[in-house]
């Protein structure tokens, strides 16, 4: 993490020219558009899932997904809340304790999201045996205060990549218990999400200035905002969380509901955008620049 | 995608593999770097392109085999080929210039770790110019396995790729390379990838001598099969092995009964007190004599009580219970359990827990030896018969083979390979290995109780020949005996008065003894004990062999040696007149042979006199004869009583097995007259000294070596396997036998004594005899003190020193005190344990083989006896079936089934379970009742049996 250390006429200059009425970031980009970044998927090879995403800046994260064969106990009536447990989220930034505040809160709001996006009745296996997932981010350096999109595109990926091996003993072990078995065969395993209508959430952050949005702030972007918004989508749909979250430290101005309706209704537009390229980085491994 | 190949120099480049490894119910995904290689060699005398290293030199040879029919031509075998067909690759008639790619060879150690042993051995021997070709590291020959292929298909392909590769690598040498398998669907894509490919069948028919060799192969699979039968399908391994772990299914060696070969029992010690039976032919399920099996607990209302039937290959015919599809979830499972389990303690009903196969974990099938059954051959020429082959081993069911050459086999004794059992026929597949001879030829039955008990006949190789001292039977004790250090750590024992006293024409004279009474009334007592270690050294191919034998095999008339003649009968015999190297164990004893002192030390000695056990009693007994031996003998024999005394008192086992001794005819060596062993006074004599110093050694050996000492244990008998004699004993004759220790058993086997009846004592002796453990030789840091102990003999600790030329616990005894001594270090290998329990797992299986084969051989020879002396001898029931007796003559220590239909009217037979009485009316009409433990009359005459093709006793009641 750098400090951005602006004078008083630079940070004027930079708060100005982004309150425009058309706006003008100090890259020329749009107030929609993403900084160049590299992804490769799969690049692990004993993981059954991985993503590794640079940016230009040289802010990079990698995330891996491993699954193990865990039992559920029977006896337990609340299977849902059982299920929540076959998700484990390791996270690690670079230069924070991972106890601290920030690790463990977006560590927790990722593991909610993925919850509900995971396709949870995918990890059963049987009665008595399901994958665990365990979800590994690093993220190894980074410029941004809040790292979120980083690490929710690479775990994104990473998800997307993930392959289950195939269950090859029978299923119905309710009554009579048999050990899983799984075929050798690795190109046989099946997509975590292969023909599943969910989709992993992304995270975006955008930073906001006077009534304009700006999605994948650069740091001196970030240090002149006024507020930034985290948003999630899944599904074509901005779903909860949806947090502030102040991005400078500066005195935050508070927010209205015009920048926050701004805000979705960026994010909702290149929503898509993003999950298809990063889908085609997913299903072609030959492929690894985007944006 | 395909794994992308990166080069790292030249000619070396890397890829990675990628597959799932379950195990333990896991799934992990496990990548592989692999490595190829542009020079891995064709191993082709032809060829001049490929490069050797220094170690290597070329193999297939210049000028290979070829035929009339089939130009010059190397193979290429597919695992079926070599899994069907390895008797016939290690045979000397056909295929040579044979290459193994190496996925066959991994393919064939997965499916038989034995077949790749073997096909290992074959590669090291030269006859068959054997190679392994290394494919998958062969930068020409390596194929990536494609998306959605299967393992097998993705083999198949590698094996095929082989093909491709030999035959453009040495198209300019004029040798073809030909890919044999049996795989139609390999077969097929070869032809359709034009890869020179034959099916086994095909390439043998076009060999001069087709006939023979296609005999040997094992059935063609593709023989439509008729459904005779149908077997329950095993359980797939996932619930197995998930059900033995949780205890709902229970895993453990079948033991089949010799007398039904659909009753098989399961012994799970830690589970259920008593062993779990399986009857019947649909239990039983293809589970056959020694598998490690798989069963599931039968619902209680399908319990059974044990046979009180005779079931053999002849009587067949099991009613099977119903199959019914009764789905029993596991919880309902462990609440059977639990009742089996108090079913068992409780035992208020016959009915027993019963349970069937579910699954076989591992087959227990070796080359076994037997005969056609002449009713099951159907034509009389040499078309392609299918047959029935009885096995020696009763427990075992007789085996389908398919041969042209029935006929011929007829009253031969062969040895035949088992290959599957599939669900849909009555009798396990197997196909014919090799001819041993005629039946009844004595040469020929001897072959077959070698092979049968896996003894190793063999001569002794020329690696291990090279161990002995050069000087052969010139070897001396060396006259000047402070030359070498090792040599003046020895003591001077020559002046003691020292004989031996064995069997008469004992050559391998392990032990020798000497006795003097001492100026303070005490005696000076020595043992001395060949000493074998002094040639026999550690870590050499004598000591391997030796290890692997672990003992000599005593038969009628012939003698399998541990070690080579020159040691066990020469060297370390301890011969008497001339000077031998000795272990010598020294006690200084008193009037009541209370030892006094113990002295271990390696000796030389010289034995005075080698006595026969009559010899011996004759001089002792002869009170004009008192020289100074003969002085010494008496003492020794005093001694000797008061030794046994205290045994018996502390609860030594007085048992008894019908031994008896045939003569041999000494100028036919025919078997002459059967003679049961009697015990001279000498022979005590000789047995409690070698008692006493196998006791001082073991404590000697266990102070020194708390972890690795060899011992030898004798487990008490569980008081279950008492219960059916003790029930006998108590409603025919109202005597108890008391197991709680074992004096109490010495003590109440001495009561079970019958007035009219001298005999029944011993009667009992012998049937309890038959209820108890086997002793083993174990390793000490695998018991606790406490189990060290020998039951048999009453003795806290045991083992075995007294006769290393014929048994290798001894040997490593031997060693053992050796080092605890400070004679010489022990060796290394000799110092792991692991090792060490790897050596004790084989002596007991080989000691048990070597006891099962002595025996058999002197059952052959009373069956040979019998045959030309028939007459009326008494014995003993000692089992009663519904159907038929037991029957033991003492005379001939043999025991013989009598078939109620050979004694009277079948139908009026009335089989009393309680009473142990089977009553019928006999061939006159008269009413007859038979009882266990009745002393009855039988006519024995020797019957060669049509289905076994074994001479057995056959009694007939009078």
């Amino acid at each position: 993490m750098f400090k951005i250390t602006l004078s008083p006429a630079e940070r004027s200059y930079l708060h100005e020219s982004l309150s425009c009425l058309s706006p003008i970031r100090p890259d020329a980009r749009l107030n929609k558009q993403f900084r160049p970044l590299e992804a490769t998927c799969s690049f692990l090879p004993g993981s059954n899932g991985s993503a590794r995403i640079r940016m230009a800046d040289g802010a990079e994260c990698l995330a891996s997904v491993k699954a193990k064969v865990v039992s559920l106990q029977l006896n337990n009536a609340n299977s849902a809340q059982h299920l929540k447990n076959l998700i484990e989220v390791d996270l690690d930034i670079n230069g924070i304790r991972d106890d601290s505040n920030l690790s463990s809160t977006i560590a927790s709001s990722l593991k909610g999201s993925l919850v509900k996006h995971i396709p949870l009745e995918k990890l059963r296996l049987t009665h008595r045996y399901a994958f665990k997932l365990f979800i590994d981010i690093v993220v190894l350096s980074h410029s941004s205060v809040y790292p979120l999109t980083l690490l929710s595109l690479a775990t994104y990926m990473a998800l997307k990549s993930t392959k289950l091996p195939l269950l090859t003993s029978t299923v119905n072990d309710r009554d009579i218990e048999e050990q899983p078995m799984f075929s050798d065969d690795w190109e046989s395993s099946l997509a975590l999400f292969g023909d599943s209508s969910l989709s992993p959430p992304l995270l975006f952050v955008v930073a906001v200035v006077k009534d304009n949005i700006f999605i994948d702030p650069s740091p001196e972007e970030e240090s002149v905002s006024e507020n930034g918004i985290c948003l999630t989508y899944a599904n074509g749909k901005i779903i909860s969380p949806l947090q502030t979250i102040s991005l400078s430290p500066k005195d935050n101005t508070g927010i209205n509901s015009a920048q926050i309706l701004k805000a979705h209704a960026l994010v909702k537009e290149i929503g898509p955008l993003v999950v298809k390229s990063l889908d085609e980085i997913v299903s072609d491994d030959s492929i690894k620049t985007i944006f | 995608m395909p794994p992308s190949t990166k080069r790292l120099n030249n000619g070396l480049s890397v890829t990675t593999k990628v597959f799932v490894r379950s195990r333990n119910g896991g799934a992990t995904k496990i990548v592989r770097e692999h490595y190829l290689r542009d020079d891995v060699a064709c191993y082709s005398k032809l060829c001049d392109q490929c490069e050797y290293s220094l170690e290597t030199t070329p193999v297939l040879s210049h000028v290979p085999f070829s035929t009339a029919k089939l130009t010059k031509h190397y193979l290429i075998l597919d695992t079926n080929i070599v899994l069907n067909a390895i008797d016939l690759l290690e045979g000397s008639q056909a295929l040579f210039d044979v290459i193994i790619p190496q996925t066959v060879l991994e393919e064939v150690r997965n499916r038989s770790y034995p077949i790749y042993t073997r096909l290992r051995g074959l590669s090291k021997a030269d006859a068959k110019r054997l190679i392994v070709f290394h494919n998958e590291f062969c930068k020409n020959t390596f194929v990536a396995r494609q998306k959605g292929e299967t393992i097998n298909d993705y083999n198949d392909r590698l094996i095929r790729k082989v093909g491709e590769y030999y035959n453009s690598h040495l198209s300019n040498y004029g040798v073809k390379v030909f890919l044999l398998t049996d795989d139609k669907d390999n077969l097929k894509k070869c032809k359709d990838e034009h890869i020179l490919a034959l099916s086994l069948r095909e390439y043998l028919g076009q060999l001069p001598n087709s006939e023979d060799l296609l005999d040997t192969l094992p059935s063609a699979q593709d023989d439509l099969q008729v459904a005779e039968f149908k077997y329950a399908e095993y359980y797939s391994q996932s619930r197995l092995i998930a059900g033995v772990k949780s205890s709902v299914l229970f895993q453990g060696p079948m033991n089949v009964s010799s007398y039904d070969i659909f009753e098989g029992t399961i012994n799970l010690p830690s589970i259920f007190p008593k062993p779990i039976l399986v009857r019947g032919r649909q239990n039983m399920n293809r589970a056959t004599n020694g598998d490690l099996v798989v069963v599931e607990l039968l619902p209680k209302s399908q319990w059974v009580a044990p046979s009180n039937d005779i079931v053999d290959e002849t009587t067949l015919g099991n009613a099977d219970n119903e199959d019914n599809d009764l789905i029993i979830s596991d919880q309902e499972r462990r609440l059977l359990n639990k009742e089996a389990r108090r079913a068992q303690m409780e035992d208020e009903s016959k009915l027993q827990p019963s349970a069937k196969v579910v699954g076989v974990i591992r087959r227990r099938w070796r080359l076994f030896t037997g005969q056609l059954s002449p009713n099951t051959i159907t034509t009389n020429t040499n078309a392609l018969n299918s047959c029935l082959v009885t096995l020696s081993e009763k427990s075992m069911p007789a085996v389908r083979i398919k041969t042209r050459k029935a006929n011929d086999l007829l009253n031969m004794r062969i040895v035949v390979a088992i290959d599957d059992w599939p669900g849909t026929s009555k009798h396990p597949e197997g196909h014919f290995v090799r001819t041993l001879g005629p039946i009844e030829d004595k040469d020929t039955e001897q072959e077959a109780l070698l092979l049968e008990h896996d003894v190793e006949y063999r001569p002794f190789s020329k690696n291990v020949l090279d161990c002995l001292p050069k000087e052969g039977h010139e070897w001396i004790v060396p006259v000047d005996l402070s030359s070498d250090e090792q040599l003046k750590k020895r003591r001077d024992l020559r002046d003691k008065l020292v004989c031996s006293i064995d069997p008469p024409g004992c050559v391998d004279i392990d032990d020798a003894l000497h006795a003097r009474k001492l100026p303070n009334g005490n005696f000076e007592v020595g043992v001395h004990i060949a000493d074998v270690t002094h040639f026999v050294k550690p870590a050499t191919a004598l000591d391997q062999e030796g290890a692997s034998r672990s003992t000599s095999v005593y038969l009628v008339d012939k003698r399998i040696d541990m070690l080579p003649t020159l040691l066990g009968t020469d060297l370390c015999s301890l011969k008497p007149y001339v000077d031998r190297f000795s272990f010598s164990v020294i006690w200084e004893l008193d009037e009541d042979a209370n030892i006094i002192n113990v002295d271990f030390m390696k000796s030389i000695i010289k034995s005075r006199e080698a006595f026969s056990y009559q010899d011996a009693q004759d001089r002792i007994d002869d009170s004009s004869n008192n020289d100074e031996l003969t002085q010494g003998m008496r003492s020794l024999l005093a001694l000797s009583k008061k030794l046994k005394k205290k045994r018996m008192d502390a609860g030594a086992l007085n048992l008894s097995s019908p031994e008896v001794k045939v003569h041999m005819d000494s100028e036919t060596s025919d078997p002459g007259e059967v003679e049961i062993k009697k015990l001279l006074d000498t022979n005590s004599l000789v047995e409690e000294f070698m008692l006493l110093a196998n006791i001082s050694v073991a404590r000697k050996i266990y102070d020194a070596f708390p972890q690795i000492a060899m011992l030898r244990r004798h487990a008490p008998p569980p008081s279950t396997n008492f219960e059916a004699l003790n029930e006998m004993l108590h409603i025919r004759k109202g005597m108890t036998i008391s197991v709680e220790n074992s004096r109490a058993l010495s003590d109440s086997l001495d009561r079970c004594v019958d007035k009219n009846d001298e005999y029944f004592n011993t009667l009992v002796r012998i049937m309890a005899t038959r209820c108890m453990m086997a002793a083993e030789y174990f390793v000490s840091g695998n018991f606790s003190y406490q189990e060290f102990k020998h039951y048999g003999l009453a003795a806290d600790i045991y083992t075995h020193f007294t006769s290393p030329i014929r048994r290798y616990c001894d040997v490593l005894a031997h060693r053992q005190l050796a080092a605890a001594i400070g004679y010489e270090p022990l060796h290394p290998i000799q110092r792991d344990k692991t090792k060490m329990d790897l050596i004790v797992k084989n002596m007991n299986r080989r000691h048990r083989n070597a006891q099962f084969a002595g025996r058999a051989s002197i059952e052959y020879y009373v069956g040979q006896v019998i045959k030309n002396t028939e007459s009326s001898q008494e014995g003993y029931i000692i089992k009663v079936f519904t159907n038929g007796i037991v029957v033991l003559v003492p005379n001939f220590g043999v025991e013989s089934l009598i078939k109620l239909e050979d004694m009277g009217d079948e139908s009026s037979g009335l089989f009393d379970e309680k009473e142990f009485k089977l009553s019928f009316n006999d061939k006159i009409g008269n009413k007859r009742e038979l009882h266990v433990f009745d002393k009855v009359t039988v006519y024995m005459k020797s019957v060669l049996n049509e289905m076994t093709g074994k001479r057995k006793a056959v009694f007939l009641l009078k």
